[in-house]
Parts: structure tokens; C-alpha cells; sequence
């Protein structure tokens, strides 16, 4: 019997010196926790972000002219944008209040056709608001990048752009660029592959892809623009976005400068990608 | 004549026998009371196992104190061996103490809201000292109890200790039994992340059930405080959990334990000539006494068995946390807790109002009023040889319907999900998050070119993957591959997809699965 009390009292020891460990190292493992848990939050949002906010700002946060400006910019992080509209908070606050309640009234001298919506259920929004918080930890994530390449997000082409002309004499096409170009810092793949923004490209519930639609709808007795062909109606599309906008769809929201962004080469690189898509 | 006067008999014992005779007395005066009949002397001759004076005075504690008056003075030495208790009632009591305990604690951090809910958990996992090794701890204990109190009613039944004149303690018995399973079902929706939701949904739609629709619909809306799990749901299951759940254990506890006093414990079944219960005429020469023996060795008990357990959860044990909950993502395999696998083994079966609700009240109603039905006077195992069959035969049963309820029986999966979800789970972390972030580096790979991979931890997991994908190949499909893109997306994080890609035979037409994750250099899944 006296082994139960021997047995009973090196336990006890033995818990008193397990829990001694275990405080011993615990400050460190909070920490190490803690740390887990942001690098969590941060994958959380990159998927948050990517299903709710790419559509309007872009891939990589890079903005889309006349759509939605930059967030993984410098200006953003350096604190000029929180100046220049007088936002007296830091910049997490500044970002967790506008993916929070939206911005209602669009800063002065920017002419982005839609308002940021309210994303938080707490303001009627759909994202609940530990989403909130891991898209605000994604977005600062950016920081550090952002704050590095500081030069200018949106840039003429060397030599100019390719201008509005519908009648002009494009280079040959290369398809597979055009389509990585579609999807870089122009924006094109936002709105009309990702979201129902524009109109889409891809083939989808009965309706041809854009490349078939451009041969037909030139032709089409309630089309106002001017083109008298296919390729031309592919161009007025790109560089007069607001000559014709297809029934269904509002005007003003596709940009109408990549006239300027374009070399005709691009131009070229595109159309040959939207071609193929029938 | 004064209007106060202050005694303080002390000082006239410290006036008569000197100041350490009287502190040494007035000690040994305090011990005596706090242990309602022990001296100090005493106290110690019982932890050196030294022979009892006469009168006894180690039976007084049980007459006169509150705690001890709830166990036996004695027991036989019969009881006395692992068997036939296997000490499943006593260990059932512990995990039941040590649950409040550790629970306590967790309440202190804890908020029922949706709102606060799983950053509270975050907060216990890495703000608050130890509060990560008590929630371990919390939920290893409550696995534990399922365990031991099921095997405790097992026992119970297999040495017929059911019989007259212990009916009543069974069906209390069976209480407990319920409470233990509740309270373990009602903490998982707790921590409000993806387990807790789907787990406890799946339960939870059962009610919905019960028959007529308008008693299920009525049921379900109580349980879940609305349509759908929400801030109401969690509210409920809360004071369940905290509340209601523990008063009735607490107070089926105390009948429970009051009955065993009563009627003493059963002797083993070939102890007692049959239809006799002599557990309370115990033989002068085959006593063993609850002090020292059995005291100690609770004490040395409680000592092992928290020591055993803080050991679990700090090096073997962490107690999962998901993702947080989010109604409108389904993970794939979901499933109940493991405890009542059965039942959803049961479902599958057919009917949910058949098999998910009359059966199991049949199977509960049944255990609750065994005594009273069963009324075979032997205990013996050789006169029992139905009844032990038969729950042989619920055994098998159980496990087998176990089995059916988990993922692996009866589930239609599409092979190219299965493929992505064996490298990226969506209940546990799996091989990709656990892998090294440095050994995934930027590029896009083919599964069937595994071997080529630059690093060996993505050669291993691209090979995993290939010989997933290779399954959906079949009649209707042909020339599966599976491709990994890792793409860098920001500082310290990468972006990976998993696409399985695949020929209709039907129309040669493509098809594609696909799932993206990101991953960050600091998440801290390896050691998970």
C-alpha cells in the first residue's frame, strides 16, 4: 500500500515539474501562435480578396482606371492618400473602415463611376467581420512592396498610344499575349471573364464567345457605332468604349483610355486573343 | 458591567499550558475539525498505514463529515481488486470533476457570441498563459469521459449489477449516460469554427425529424434558435453546456452515488449464492477499510491521472480549431463527433424519422427500463447467456454502424475532389500547408512528372497527388492529369492551385476541377 503514496508523490512531482516546463516556455509559444494566426489571417484574405475585391481593384490589388483606383500603391501606404482627403487615423484604420462601411461619397477630383459598397454585415454588407479582418491583413500586407516599387502604377506606352482611329493598320497579332495582357495591370479579365461587370467573353449559356459576336453584331440593326467590320468593332470596343455599349449594360463604366495605354502592337496582341474566343 | 466583553480562550490555554503547548493543541483542535474526527496524529498513522486504535476513530470522518458520509466506511476485499469495478464509476466521477475545472477556466475567456466566439479561441490559444493547454486538457477530458463512462455502463450490465435492488441506480445511470454524450455534443459547437458548425448541425437536423412535421420544426427551431445556427443557436447551446446539462449531472450524480451507498457495491456475480445481495454484510476478517487503503490510493489516482493527462496535452494531444464557421461553405466529409458515428451510420440506412429518431428513443427508452424488463434473478454468467450475446451482438453492431457513418461508406465523392482534398483537406491541415513553404517553390508542375520536381518534399507531394488523380480515370473519363501551380502573390505568400484535368470519352470534350490556397512563410501548419 505504501507504494500508492510513493507512486502518488512522484506524480505529483512529476506534474509540478511538467507545468514548470510548460510555463517556462509558454510566453514563446504565444508568441509563436500569434504569429501563426496572422500568417492564417493573411491566407484567409488573399481568398477574400480575390472573390470580392479583384473584380473592381484588379489582380494584386494594382487598380483598374476608371474602375476602381489602387490600393496596392504607394501613395496608400505613405500616408499622401489619408492627407489629401484629411483622414487623420493610421492607415490600417483607414483601409478596416472603408472595406468596413464603403465609401459613399468618392474622393474629390476622381470620377470612379461606382461607390465602394459596405462589405461588413455590420453595415449590411455580406462579409462577416473576421473576413473583414483578414482582408484588412492581406491588404497591409502590401506594404512592403508597395512602398518599394513607388513609381507610377499606369504608364503611356514608349512612342505613344495607338489612338482612336477605327480605320487603323494593326501589326500581326499574337493571341497568347494578348491574353496575359488582358489579364495584367489593364483590368480586362475584372470585368468581363471574372465578373458579370461587362460583357463576357468566354462562351456561356447559349451566347458565343466575343470573337463570333464581333462578325455579327456590327451588322445588327440596333448598333450605333461606326465600325463597318469585325476587327473594327473589336477596336471601337477597346479605344471608344462609349461608342456603342451593348444593350443590358451601363455606360461610362469601361474605361475610355486605352487609346493612350495601347502600342498598336498590344492592340494588336489583344484583338488576336479576343478573336479566338468563339 | 460592561456593555462588551471580548474572551478569547486561547490566551487562558496559552496562560495555563504555555505558548507551544497551547498553539500545538489548538492545531491539532483545527485539523480534528476540518477533517470532522482526525487529529493530526491520526492523520498521520492513516498515511503510514499504522493500525487503528480502538475505538476506530477513521470511521468517525464518515459519520460526521459531508464528503466522506458519501462513501463506504469498508468495502469487501472482494471489491477491492481491478475487478470487477475496473474503477469505471470512480474514474467517471473524476473526468466529471476535472471537467468543471478545466471548464471554469475556459469560461473566463469565453464569449457565446458568433461575433466574439472564435476570437476568443484564438485569444485562449495565444493570449492567455496556459490557456492552450487547458482547452487541450478540457477536450481530451471529455473524450475520455465518453469513453469511460460507456465502458462503466458496459460493465455495469456485463456483471448483471443492474439486478434488484439496483434498478433505480442504473436508470440514473443511463441519465448520467445521456448527460455525458450531451454535454459533449453541446461544447463542440462552442468554438464556433467549421467542425463545431457541420458536427453540430448534422445532429442538430435530426430533430427536425421528429414526427409530426409540426413537433420537428418546433423542436429544431428551439435547439438551433432560428433556422439556421446563428447568435441564438450558440446562446442555447451554451447554457446547455454550462448550465442546464451539469444541474441535472450534478443532481443525477448525487442519486447515483446515494443509491451505491445504499445498496453497497455489487460482489462479483459468483461471489453471492444467486438472487441473494449480500454487498452490505460484509465479514468482520474481509473488510478493507477507506481509510488508509482505498484513500490513498485515489489520492496516488488523482495524482497519476492529472499528470497523465497534462502530459497528453502538452506533447500528444491538441484539440483541433478550424477555420471559422461559415454556414455557406460545407466542408467535404463532414461528420458527427465519433460518438454518435452510430447514428449516423443509422441514417444511412433509410427513413431519417425510422432510424434517426424511433429507434433511438426505442434504444435509450429500452436501456433506461432494462432492470425492470430483465428480471432474471442470476447474475452468473453461465445463466446470462442471452443477454450477454445479445449485447455482444449491440457491440458489433455499434461498431459496425460506426463505420458506415464515417466518410468511407456510402458517400458519393467525386474522385477529382477527392484528389485535391487528399493534399489539401478541408478539416484538418493536411500534406500541402504541412509541407515546407522554401520546398514549394514558384513554378507549374505535372503530377506524372513527380520524380522531376526540384525539391524532394514537392516530389512527394506531387506523387500523392498523381496517384490520386490516376483514379479518375474510368470509363467516361480518360487522360487525367493533375497540375500544381505555385505562383508567388506577396510577401511571404504564394498562391498554389490544384487543377485535375481530364477527357470526356462521351464528347472528347475537357473537364477540369480545381482549388486554390494560399500559403504563408509563417503559418505555422508543420508541427499540426
Amino acid at each position: 500500500m505504501k507504494w500508492h503514496i510513493a507512486l502518488g508523490m512522484l506524480s505529483f512531482v512529476a506534474l509540478s515539474a511538467l507545468l514548470a516546463f510548460v510555463g517556462f516556455n509558454e510566453l514563446a509559444r504565444m508568441q509563436a501562435y500569434r504569429e501563426a494566426t496572422a500568417a492564417r489571417e493573411i491566407e484567409a484574405g488573399a481568398l477574400t480578396f480575390e472573390n470580392n475585391c479583384r473584380p473592381c481593384h484588379g489582380p494584386q490589388g494594382k487598380g483598374i482606371e476608371g474602375v476602381a483606383p489602387a490600393i496596392n500603391a504607394a501613395d496608400l501606404f505613405n500616408g499622401e492618400r489619408l492627407k489629401s482627403i484629411g483622414f487623420a487615423g493610421t492607415v490600417e484604420d483607414y483601409v478596416a473602415g472603408v472595406v468596413a462601411a464603403g465609401r459613399p461619397v468618392p474622393t474629390a477630383g476622381t470620377t470612379y463611376p461606382q461607390r465602394m459598397p459596405t462589405w461588413s454585415q455590420r453595415f449590411g454588407g455580406p462579409l462577416r467581420e473576421d473576413q473583414i479582418d483578414s482582408v484588412v491583413s492581406f491588404i497591409m500586407n502590401w506594404r512592403e512592396t508597395a512602398l518599394a516599387e513607388a513609381a507610377p502604377v499606369v504608364s503611356a506606352p514608349a512612342g505613344g498610344g495607338v489612338g482612336t482611329d477605327l480605320a487603323m493598320r494593326l501589326p500581326t497579332g499574337d493571341a497568347v499575349n494578348g491574353k496575359s495582357l488582358t489579364e495584367g495591370a489593364l483590368g480586362c479579365t475584372g470585368c468581363h471573364v471574372l465578373a458579370a461587370v461587362g460583357p463576357a467573353w468566354l462562351p456561356q449559356a447559349g451566347q458565343p464567345g466575343i470573337g463570333a459576336r464581333a462578325e455579327t453584331t456590327f451588322a445588327a440593326p440596333d448598333y450605333t457605332g461606326k465600325a463597318e467590320n469585325a476587327e473594327q468593332y473589336l477596336i471601337e470596343s477597346v479605344v471608344q468604349s462609349n461608342a456603342f455599349v451593348v444593350p443590358g449594360f451601363q455606360p461610362n463604366i469601361m474605361p475610355a483610355n486605352y487609346g493612350n495605354r495601347l502600342s498598336a502592337q498590344d492592340l494588336a496582341d489583344i484583338l488576336a486573343y479576343l478573336k479566338t474566343l468563339k | 458591567m460592561p456593555v462588551f466583553r471580548l474572551h478569547i480562550p486561547f490566551l487562558d490555554e496559552v496562560k495555563a499550558k504555555g505558548v507551544r503547548n497551547a498553539v500545538r493543541d489548538k492545531a491539532d483542535d483545527v485539523v480534528t475539525r476540518v477533517t470532522a474526527g482526525l487529529n493530526a496524529s491520526a492523520v498521520r498513522a492513516v498515511l503510514r498505514d499504522d493500525p487503528p486504535g480502538r475505538p476506530n476513530p477513521r470511521l468517525t470522518p464518515h459519520a460526521e463529515g459531508f464528503w466522506l458520509h458519501m462513501r463506504p466506511t469498508y468495502y469487501n476485499n472482494l471489491m477491492d481488486g481491478l475487478y470487477p469495478t475496473f474503477r469505471l464509476g470512480w474514474l467517471s466521477t473524476f473526468f466529471f470533476v476535472f471537467e468543471i475545472v478545466t471548464g471554469l477556466f475556459l469560461m473566463v475567456y469565453y464569449t457565446p457570441s458568433p461575433l466574439a466566439a472564435y476570437q476568443n479561441m484564438l485569444n485562449i490559444m495565444g493570449g492567455v498563459p496556459l490557456g492552450s493547454l487547458m482547452r487541450d486538457l478540457h477536450k481530451l477530458g471529455a473524450e475520455a469521459m465518453v469513453v469511460v463512462v460507456a465502458l462503466h455502463m458496459l460493465r455495469t450490465f456485463l456483471t448483471g449489477s443492474y439486478k434488484k435492488p439496483r434498478q433505480f441506480t442504473w436508470a440514473t445511470g443511463i441519465v448520467l449516460l445521456g448527460v455525458t454524450l450531451f454535454l459533449s455534443f453541446s461544447g463542440y459547437l462552442l468554438p464556433w469554427d467549421q467542425l463545431s458548425l457541420w458536427a453540430v448541425t448534422i445532429g442538430a437536423s435530426m430533430a427536425e425529424a421528429v414526427p409530426p412535421e409540426v413537433v420537428g420544426r418546433t423542436i429544431n427551431l428551439l435547439v438551433r434558435g432560428g433556422p439556421e445556427f446563428g447568435a441564438n443557436g450558440l446562446l442555447r447551446f451554451y447554457l446547455l453546456h454550462v448550465l442546464a446539462l451539469p444541474l441535472v449531472g450534478i443532481v443525477a450524480l448525487g442519486v447515483h452515488y446515494y443509491k451505491v451507498i445504499l445498496h453497497g457495491h455489487s460482489l462479483p456475480p459468483h461471489a453471492e449464492a444467486v438472487g441473494e445481495d449480500t454487498a452490505k454484510r460484509v465479514p468482520m476478517d474481509n473488510r478493507t477499510y477507506f481509510m488508509p487503503k482505498i484513500l490513498t490510493r485515489e489520492l496516488f489516482y488523482v495524482c497519476a491521472l492529472t499528470f497523465g493527462l497534462v502530459l497528453m496535452g502538452t506533447f500528444f494531444y491538441n484539440a483541433p480549431l478550424e477555420l471559422h464557421a461559415d454556414p455557406l461553405v460545407t466542408p467535404l466529409h463532414t461528420t458527427a463527433p465519433w460518438y454518435f458515428l452510430w447514428l449516423q451510420g443509422m441514417l444511412k440506412l433509410g427513413d431519417k424519422v425510422i432510424w434517426g429518431v424511433i429507434v433511438p428513443t426505442i434504444l435509450g427508452g429500452g436501456l433506461l427500463v432494462l432492470p425492470y424488463i430483465e428480471v432474471g434473478p442470476s447474475r452468473r454468467y453461465a445463466d446470462r447467456r442471452i443477454g450477454l450475446s445479445l449485447a455482444a451482438l449491440f457491440l458489433v453492431a455499434l461498431a459496425v454502424l460506426s463505420f458506415m457513418g464515417t466518410p468511407w461508406y456510402g458517400v458519393e465523392t467525386s474522385p477529382e475532389q477527392e484528389a485535391v482534398a487528399t493534399l489539401l483537406p478541408q478539416t484538418h491541415p493536411g500534406p500541402l500547408r504541412s509541407a515546407d513553404w522554401e520546398q514549394l517553390p514558384i513554378g507549374t508542375y505535372e503530377a506524372s512528372q513527380w520524380s522531376s520536381a526540384p525539391t524532394p518534399e514537392l516530389s512527394a507531394l506531387l506523387r500523392t497527388f498523381h496517384d490520386e488523380v490516376s483514379r479518375v480515370n474510368n470509363a467516361s473519363r480518360q487522360e487525367a492529369e493533375g497540375l500544381m501551380v505555385i505562383e508567388n502573390w506577396q510577401t511571404g505568400l504564394k498562391k498554389v492551385t490544384l487543377r485535375v484535368v481530364w477527357t470526356n470519352q462521351a464528347d472528347s470534350s475537357p473537364g477540369e476541377f480545381s482549388q486554390v490556397t494560399y500559403l504563408h512563410r509563417d503559418a505555422g501548419y508543420e508541427g499540426e
